[in-house]
């Protein structure tokens, strides 16, 4: 198809402004015809940087990845149906990593053109503006980004898609 | 979740009047339980417990990290504690232990509970932060400090 968003990719983290900002590229992929992925990338970035501090021991970092990749699986599966009930195709995808290069990386992969994440947290410290993982994938992505805001309002788009 | 969306004065105890590892890990429970975050005290402390038999959350440099899931918290949730004289905690680096940050978080909400870990990891990396920190006065200073940090 032609115009000016092709292909979407969604950045699910299990937040709710991240299945906020499902619902809203659902409704944008309706309009559009644009072709939608939604990714979750299980960080394993974070559980290094906690064997490393030896915050975790073996049994936890084991049990603690088993975790992650069910949350993965269970908000996929989510966001998933969500697009199922509109009538939406969409396609899954998780992957192991630190967000922002993996984000980036299936970026490129995909050849997507949109971007769209959920609100950002507020910055309320030098550190938030290094380790915020969407605040990067901002900063990072190679392609447009969309920030959904207005919770109440996009569930009302949302709720209204037919 | 940015770990500063945790921290609020009311989880803060600067400085903890315990002088053992099990009443240091229940002083921080009641802080909680005083901050309205939990009601049963003492499934919490067994899940903190039953964590610190599998080994000693007490690191290098004076930090400990005492964690667990529970379902006697809906969120993740945390309290800090200093203690400026140290407390016998069987840290890694035998050193008595003085910044204390109990985290406890839902079983099903795995991922924000290691990225708040992975927070404290990074800013405890800072011997400088830890140092003020150890040096703070009242819980107000903490939560200015993790703001300006």
């Amino acid at each position: 198809m032609d115009g000016p968003v092709r292909k979407i990719l969604v950045y699910i983290d299990g937040t709710e402004q991240s299945i906020t900002a499902a619902q809203y590229a659902i409704c944008l992929s309706k309009a559009t015809g644009a072709e939608l992925t939604a990714l979750y990338v299980v960080n394993v970035r974070a559980l290094n940087d906690l064997v490393k501090a030896k915050i975790f021991i073996e049994t936890e970092q084991a049990e603690y990845q088993r975790d992650l990749h069910a949350d993965a699986e269970r908000y996929l599966n989510h966001v998933k149906n969500l697009a199922r009930g509109k009538g939406v195709v969409i396609e899954t995808e998780s992957k192991s990593g630190t967000p922002y290069m993996e984000i980036k990386n299936t970026i490129i992969e995909r050849k997507i053109d949109l971007l769209i994440i959920g609100e950002l947290s507020r910055i309320r410290s030098r550190r938030d503006e290094f380790f915020n993982e969407a605040e990067r994938a901002m900063r990072n992505a190679p392609c447009s980004v969309l920030i959904v805001k207005d919770e109440d309002r996009v569930w009302d788009i949302f709720e209204g898609l037919v | 979740m940015a770990l500063l969306d945790l921290i609020s004065e009311d989880i803060i105890k600067v400085p903890l009047v315990s002088t053992s590892k099990s009443e240091v890990i229940k002083e921080l429970i009641q802080v909680l339980k005083d901050a309205g975050k939990i009601e049963d005290t003492a499934k919490a402390y067994e899940a903190v417990m039953k964590r610190e038999d599998m080994g000693s959350t007490g690191l290098e440099k004076g930090i400990a990290v005492p964690h667990a899931k529970t379902d006697q918290v809906k969120t993740l949730t945390i309290a800090i504690g200093v203690a400026p004289s140290g407390v016998e905690f069987n840290a890694i680096d035998g050193e008595k232990s003085k910044i204390f940050f109990l985290i406890l978080a839902p079983p099903d909400q795995s991922g924000p509970h290691i990225e708040a870990l992975a927070d404290i990891a990074r800013i405890t990396r800072s011997e400088a932060f830890c140092r003020l920190l150890n040096a703070s006065k009242s819980a107000k200073e903490v939560v200015d400090m993790f703001c300006e940090e």
